[in-house]
């Protein structure tokens, strides 16, 4: 930084620092690059050397066949099935919860919201085998209840909402009440749209956990009509009859949705990954 | 008429005063059957032997006593995870805080880098091991590359000395652009005016490192770790798909292992696996507190 511009070690440090960028994107992004590319060839191409970096010939006969021999639109129709209650779930019970806890002044509040912080030190493997015990009990394994049912609401998005409906300044819910508000409807016609930014970080967390959870799945479902996408495909994986181009056509098609959802939402991702870091 | 507003008005308050409680009501219940009190039978079955089909059996501290002196692959479980957390941990958030260094500067395509380093991170942890896996490979792109620069195949996964290893390249890879991105959102947050002050009193760049940008990321670096460290606890996915602890359990992490004696029907005894993790992340926990309290 004290390096005069224009100077040759000034120059230098630019072009070392392009070089650093570019060659660790570029390490970040092989990978990526080699699934899609192994996806698109036959068998026998997969691993040659020196590495085939373009596929000759190209062919979609790994997709098909996972998408027709395989049930993969069937997992994949069962992860977003999942994903989206879970998430409306998450976006309506800890919302309200977390108004309930921000908000209102109720005998026990803080203390009841001391208890929750202290579960969300918990590990899940802690409570993983008594959990799947009780959904044996309720009837509940393999079935989309056991996916959705212990998992509709998150300490962490209460503890997230809260945080965020904190900062509405009170004045404004006191003025929905004088008007005649009852307490659901100064909820849903104030707080929901205010809350709406910090609903947006939820809803990336909550989804993104959801489509990328595999312990209970891989756990609580055997029968391979109910498989997420993650449990399918280390399925796939696990399976010898399947081969590595094969593989990685379900790896990119699990793969992609939430890429293609990063992509949109980029600017709501990072500053939901920031926001707990920064507030701490 | 006269009598109606009486009864309108029991009921709403008890509406006003149940209201805050029936708005937490679905989350305290989940927590209770979902959390709480699969916690307790958890505790409760580690002190038992138990395989989910006969009644639970009392054996007090044995099984703490066979996990933590004679069962030697749980020995080695501990070690494995304790590995790839301190590797993992000296690796990612190093390489966060310099890409985060690198993208602080005047760079152009900055969100494009920024978005290179982030992708893994909310790709599912099995389809990044799926990739590595074949990477990895004996007849891998790893080792063709290797190949073609005339040197030896090396055995990433199949080799005991190294498969860890492996597993901690490709989970550093798949997470550390989360630490770019907590890092570099913190240092934008450092006003400019610190830095302009410094260089006025003709503080270099390593000083200014020092004494502004290192004290003002404390917090962050803090969280990292913390977080890291307990996430990293828990290893298994990757361990899942990639090596499924071996070879030889050189990569059986407490997961792992806790979640195969759950397959081999040991229940009591994974339970015990359990909470001697919850063991090691409550310490790791206070510590967090600890450090966030000398902060205010």
């Amino acid at each position: 930084m004290t390096v005069h511009p224009k100077t040759f070690g000034y120059s230098f440090r630019r072009i070392l620092l392009y070089v650093v960028l570019f060659g660790t994107s570029i390490l970040m992004i092989v990978p990526f690059y080699w699934s899609v590319s192994t996806s698109l060839k036959l068998e026998r191409f997969v691993y040659t050397s020196p590495p085939q970096w373009i596929p000759n010939p190209l062919v979609w006969v790994n997709y098909i066949h996972v998408l027709t021999r395989i049930p993969f639109p069937r997992y994949f129709a069962n992860s977003v099935f999942v994903a989206v209650v879970v998430t409306l779930g998450h976006v309506f019970f800890d919302t309200l919860a977390a108004y309930s806890f921000a908000k209102l002044r109720f005998p026990g509040r803080d203390q009841i919201f001391f208890i929750m912080l202290l579960a969300l030190m918990v590990p899940f493997q802690v409570n993983l085998i008594p959990l799947y015990k009780i959904m044996t009990l309720l009837h509940w394994n393999n079935t989309y209840l056991a996916l959705i049912i212990p998992n509709l609401t998150s300490i962490f998005g209460i503890f997230l909402m809260r945080q965020f409906l904190m900062t509405i300044p009170n004045e404004l819910l006191d003025a929905a009440r004088i008007d005649g508000c009852s307490e659901f409807g100064v909820f849903r016609k104030v707080v929901m749209p205010l809350a709406l930014p910090g609903v947006a970080t939820l809803v990336i967390f909550t989804f993104m956990g959801t489509w990328n959870d595999f312990l209970w799945p891989r756990i609580v479902i055997n029968s391979e009509k109910l498989f997420t996408l993650p449990v399918g495909l280390a399925l796939l994986q696990m399976k010898n009859t399947s081969n590595q181009a094969q593989i990685m056509a379900g790896t990119v098609l699990t793969a992609l949705p939430m890429i293609i959802v990063f992509l949109f939402m980029q600017r709501q991702f990072i500053e939901g990954m920031t926001a707990g870091a920064l507030k701490e | 008429m006269t009598a109606i507003p009486l009864p309108h008005r029991f009921t709403s308050s008890v509406k006003k005063y149940a209201m805050p409680y029936v708005f937490i009501a679905v989350p305290v219940i989940s927590l209770i059957v979902f959390l709480i009190i699969p916690m307790v039978v958890s505790l409760w079955w580690s002190f038992n032997d138990y395989s989910g089909l006969n009644s639970p059996k009392f054996v007090g501290l044995n099984n703490y006593v066979e996990l933590l002196t004679k069962d030697k692959i749980f020995t080695k479980g501990l070690v494995n995870t304790t590995m790839f957390v301190l590797l993992g941990m000296s690796i990612g958030p190093t390489l966060g805080l310099l890409t985060a260094l690198m993208l602080n500067q005047k760079v152009r395509f900055r969100s494009l880098f920024r978005t290179a380093y982030y992708l893994p991170v909310m790709t599912s942890l099995v389809v990044v091991s799926t990739i590595w896996l074949m990477l990895y490979n004996r007849n891998g792109l790893i080792n063709s590359v290797l190949q073609t620069f005339g040197l030896a195949k090396v055995g990433w996964l199949s080799n005991p000395h190294v498969a860890l290893i492996s597993i901690v390249i490709a989970s550093v890879w798949q997470g550390f652009g989360f630490e770019t991105v907590v890092f570099l959102a913190a240092l934008q947050s450092i006003p400019r005016e610190l830095y302009e002050a410094a260089m006025i009193d003709g503080a270099g760049g390593g000083a200014q490192f020092r004494y502004i940008t290192l004290p003002a990321l404390r917090p962050v670096i803090v969280f990292v770790y913390i977080i890291g460290i307990i996430g990293s606890y828990q290893v298994f996915d990757q361990i899942y798909v990639m090596s499924s602890g071996g070879p030889v359990y050189s990569t059986t992490t407490i997961v792992y292992y806790l979640f195969s004696k759950f397959m081999d029907l040991r229940l009591g005894y994974a339970s015990a696996i359990a909470y001697i993790l919850f063991a090691i992340l409550v310490v790791f926990s206070y510590l967090q507190l600890r450090f966030s309290r000398e902060r205010a």
